[in-house]
């Protein structure tokens, strides 16, 4: 990296007050050392260090004072199950990214294993997102967050069909918050263009036409290329795929050091034994970083950033049937890193309303809070005041990767040989996913080309079998299905509709559920306006009964999250 | 074949709609989701049940057993278990309505159709609380299928959030299954349940009940390690500086019921955004000809005598005979929390009808008149006091009604 660039930042840096901050290239990034007050110190630092040309990065290291953070939460398990294994290709995580690329990887005549510390897929960003297929439209034309986006968003459609989940493209619109803003179209479309996607320019009278009862109208514009998908059943689907094509996934796995010597990666250590991968590729989301140092190439920094979101009644599914957001100025860069969030008709009817968007130094905090929530209903009711708040029957909050350049790292390491970086993957990660993963299949591929020819496998399977959706179908069909096997007749989960036979196929599914969280995310049972009050215990003795563990051993979660804490006194005599 | 009635829900309500509506010997059809007739009363295994109906204290299952009993003796009657609704039309005046099941989808029809599918429990997140979201969140109804029907507990140092009935209930019920509660916090500042209730469950087990509390956050990523309580005003509204946090590994919620209407929305029932449930004349029947509601469907109740009257009025209406072009008269109200019915079908009035209501707040005196073009015509006085938790009844005898009476109900309270 140019000596002059590093000055540049250090100018910048004394410029901006910050001058007992030490600035140096490490890796070909910039590291920034040091100790501030306040995180929102550290942050501007960050940002300040940003030279998109020059550096491959920003590594954040300035301490808060006084602030020590959080170890990585960790599983209880602690054994040998995984000890010596040699896969040729280690995914770390479980997202949609990782889950993405082991089934690209599982096409190949390779060995692919997947690690998540937690208990299942997608718990973390994945499935704490709004679920958008997205247009491209605010992201910079020459950035990899957009070209992996356009390649994402075409490859949904097969993805969908091969693998049944399913989508839908009703498009999104994007309101003008003042009259002013229609002067931006022409820009706007000149950026779409670039990439090819489709815009239209929505006059007021038509918003009105389009939209029922808008906050507020100052025309807008529609991008048909927008859609969702439920991402966290994207995420199974993909693992699914891969697990029968051959690849091993393994939960309650987290990596906990790397073995390198500047040049390759050697033993993976997990609480369940050492691993010894050819190919190491780092898809750890949130912790990305950490992996990324851990495995000798830490030359970026994430900075977390939490998101809020609150589901509402499918009754209020009335208030619109596709995305409605409203037009930011400046995205993708600088100070603004969210559309302000939005109103979206998911795929499964629900209205989501959100994110909110929040630096914060902690990385696992899905804890939400009273204000955050409200911030958040009274920021989308300005967009539909029809939106009302008792129809809400649940919340949550994610935390996104953001990377200081607020870019994606889709990289072969150029110092790390047989390292592979999916990190920084925040929006439009979940669109973007499947074109991340073809990139990475291409790196293992050549990573792997001097030790063995990598070849397509014939006998790849490339469609999974959903589970069938039983409320989705007509009567017919429906009639038919539960006449060959009647447990799809017998319904459990009374808000969505869910019969006994879906949650029987979750369970027994290639990478099978056992834990109520598991189940709700395969097949919706407990994710209607009861959440689960009705059904968590029906399914709870489901499981028991499908696979022979104990009742009060069943979980809500894995490890410590059990749902029951034992017996009754008159049970137990 | 075309039903008599199809109800819907094989609870209390339910059973008692198709036993009065199959009384002169029509067929009538029950459709029950569940494995087992009986409803919630299943898992209730507390008594004072039937006080008021069988002048003796029942259990729940016991109540249910005596109507389940009743209807498997009637030939006329059809019960399906595991029977799930998925959707209701009327055609050409006639009730159609399916149902999947092991069987596979099957089509009903009917001439009427009563909704006895009973309410859902409101939920932590409908009542604000934030934080993480562990096991350990649960409402009481399904800790109490837990305890009840699996033998199972569900947690060992618990709090109560919600001083209703069930959530007292609960109290005692997990103290006597060897859990620790930890306390009962009500956000409102008088005791939501029945105050024998109170006594019987509370004080009796030296459990504190905590009022103008309320509990916000929640902690633990995979189990509930503790939860945060704190003050709120008569807005509920929390108040800065009085948070407090417990450490427990359960948070029961008892946080209300809300009537299940969808089924009866889709069909275009209008709601009562007091009651939650359908506007019914005094025959039950809602704004959709031949429907009925019924039990707690229709509002929740705090006793299950009275869901048996009430199912029962509107069973005895789809057997009489005679079944006129309504007239419909709506009623005005005031003071009360809501009032059941909340119109009259002037064409089919009784020598007395029977009112259900709730007053908006606690008054240690009260007057309910009824006034009819502003003249008093019923006046009753309630020198024990009313409370909202406690639902009252009224008989009254009505003079004629026209059309164009103005209809009004007033509730008068003192408090000195």
């Amino acid at each position: 990296m140019k000596f002059r660039a590093i000055n540049r930042i250090k100018k910048a840096l004394k410029k901006a007050g910050y001058t007992n901050i030490s600035v140096r290239e490490k890796l070909g990034g910039v590291l920034l050392e040091g100790e501030l007050e306040k995180y929102a110190d550290v942050l501007a630092c960050g940002r300040l260090a940003v030279e998109k040309k020059h550096s491959r990065g920003v590594i954040n290291k300035i301490s808060v004072a006084g602030y020590q953070e959080k170890p990585m939460r960790s599983p209880l398990i602690n054994d040998k199950a995984h000890e010596g294994k040699t896969p040729d290709a280690l995914i770390i995580g479980g997202g949609i990214v990782g889950a993405a690329i082991a089934r690209e990887l599982s096409k190949y005549n390779i060995s692919v294993m997947l690690v998540e510390k937690e208990y299942d897929l997608a718990i973390a960003q994945s499935s704490r997102n709004d679920g958008m297929i997205h247009a491209g439209i605010d992201l910079n034309p020459n950035s990899k967050k957009v070209k992996y986006n356009m390649r994402g968003n075409a490859l949904y459609d097969t993805l969908s069909k091969e693998l049944g989940v399913p989508i839908s493209k009703n498009g999104q619109y994007v309101l003008f918050t003042s009259p002013v803003q229609r002067a931006v179209y022409p820009f706007v479309k000149k950026r779409a263009g670039k990439n090819h996607i489709p815009c239209e320019y929505l006059s007021k009278k038509e918003v009105s036409e389009r939209i029922k009862n808008p906050g507020f109208n100052h025309g807008g514009m529609f991008f048909a290329g927008a859609g969702v998908v439920s991402p966290y059943l994207m995420t199974v689907a993909l693992a699914e795929n891969a697990v029968v094509n051959g690849a091993e996934i393994c939960f309650d796995t987290a990596v906990l050091g790397i073995e390198n010597d500047g040049e390759k990666a050697g033993k993976v250590i997990t609480n369940r034994g050492a691993i010894y991968p050819k190919v190491v590729i780092n898809a750890a989301g949130v912790y990305s970083d950490k992996i990324a140092e851990m495995a000798g190439d830490g030359h970026f920094t994430i900075h977390p950033r939490r998101g809020v979101e609150a589901i509402l009644d499918k009754k209020a599914g009335h208030l619109t049937h596709s995305v409605i957001g409203r037009f930011a100025m400046k995205t993708s860069t600088g100070a603004k890193h969210t559309k302000g969030g939005g109103i979206v008709y998911t795929i499964d009817g629900n209205i989501l309303i959100g994110p909110s968007a929040d630096e914060t130094q902690e990385r696992e905090n899905n804890a939400t809070t009273r204000e955050e929530l409200d911030a958040v209903i009274n920021k989308q009711r300005e967009l539909t005041p029809d939106m009302k708040s008792a129809d809400i029957i649940t919340y949550f909050a994610g935390t996104r990767a953001a990377t200081y350049e607020e870019e994606f790292i889709v990289e072969k390491s150029p110092i790390i040989k047989n390292l592979i970086q999916a990190a920084g993957i925040q929006s439009p990660g979940i669109t973007a996913a499947p074109a991340i993963a073809e990139d990475v299949a291409k790196f293992t591929k050549e990573i792997l080309a001097n030790e063995k020819t990598v070849q397509q496998k014939k006998d790849f399977i490339k469609t999974r079998k959903p589970i069938p959706s039983l409320k989705e179908l007509s009567l017919q069909e429906r009639d038919a299905l539960i006449k060959e096997r009647p447990d799809y007749g017998i319904i459990i989960c009374r808000c969505e509709e869910i019969s006994r036979g879906e949650i029987m196929d979750a369970i027994k599914s290639p990478v099978p559920a056992l834990t109520l969280d598991g189940i709700k995310r395969r097949v919706r049972a407990g994710m209607g306006r009861c959440q689960g009050g009705f059904c968590a215990p029906l399914i709870t003795q489901i499981i028991a009964e499908e696979t022979g563990i104990d009742i009060t051993q069943i979980g809500k979660k894995g490890g410590a999250g059990k749902t029951l804490c034992g017996y009754t006194k008159e049970q137990k005599e | 074949m075309i039903y008599r009635a199809i109800v819907i829900g094989g609870g209390p309500a339910g059973l008692q709609a198709a036993l009065s509506a199959g009384e002169a010997g029509h067929p009538v059809l029950i459709i029950e989701r569940e494995s087992r007739p009986g409803g919630i009363l299943k898992q209730c295994i507390h008594d004072g049940f039937g006080v008021i109906r069988f002048g003796e204290k029942l259990s729940g299952p016991e109540y249910a057993e005596r109507f389940i009993d009743e209807v498997q003796k009637k030939e006329n009657i059809t019960l399906l278990l595991l029977h799930f609704v998925i959707s209701i039309s009327k055609e050409k005046g006639v009730f159609v309505v399916r149902t999947t099941s092991k069987e596979g989808i099957t089509e009903h029809r009917s001439e009427t159709l009563v909704f006895a599918n009973g309410c859902r429990e409101r939920t932590s997140r409908q009542v604000n609380i934030h934080g993480t979201r562990p096991a350990g969140v649960l409402t009481a109804g399904t800790a109490q299928y837990y305890v009840n029907l699996m033998g199972a507990l569900p947690g060992k140092r618990c709090v109560i959030l919600g001083s209703g009935d069930i959530g007292l209930i609960m109290a005692r019920r997990l103290t006597l299954e060897g859990a620790e509660v930890l306390g009962v916090y009500e956000a409102k500042d008088k005791p939501g349940g029945l105050t024998r209730n109170l006594y019987q469950c509370l004080t009796d087990f030296d459990i504190p009940l905590h009022l103008s509390k309320t509990v916000s956050h929640v902690f633990g990523e995979e189990r509930v390690e503790a939860v945060e309580v704190v003050s709120v005003d008569e807005n509920m509204c929390p108040l800065a500086g009085t948070e407090e946090i417990i450490e427990c590994d359960t948070l029961i919620v008892s946080v209300g019921l809300i009537p299940e209407n969808e089924l009866a929305e889709s069909l275009g029932t209008k709601m009562d955004a007091k009651t939650k449930g359908a506007i019914v004349d005094q025959n039950m029947m809602t704004s959709v000809n031949g429907a009925y509601a019924v039990g707690n469907a229709l509002h929740v109740h705090d006793l299950v005598d009275y869901v048996s009257e009430c199912a029962k009025t509107a069973g005895e209406h789809i057997a009489g005979e005679k079944r006129e072009e309504r007239n419909l008269l709506p009623i005005e109200q005031e003071g009360l929390l809501y009032l059941v019915p909340q119109q009259l079908d002037i064409n089919s009035l009784k020598e007395e009808e029977v009112f259900y209501f709730r007053s908006a707040c606690e008054y240690k005196k009260g007057e309910l008149k009824i006034y009819r073009d502003g003249e008093e015509i019923y006046k009753k006085k309630y020198a024990m006091g009313l409370k909202p938790p406690e639902m009252e009844k009224l008989k009254v005898k009505l003079p004629p009604l026209e059309r164009e009476t103005r209809l009004k109900v007033v509730l008068e309270g003192k408090n000195e």
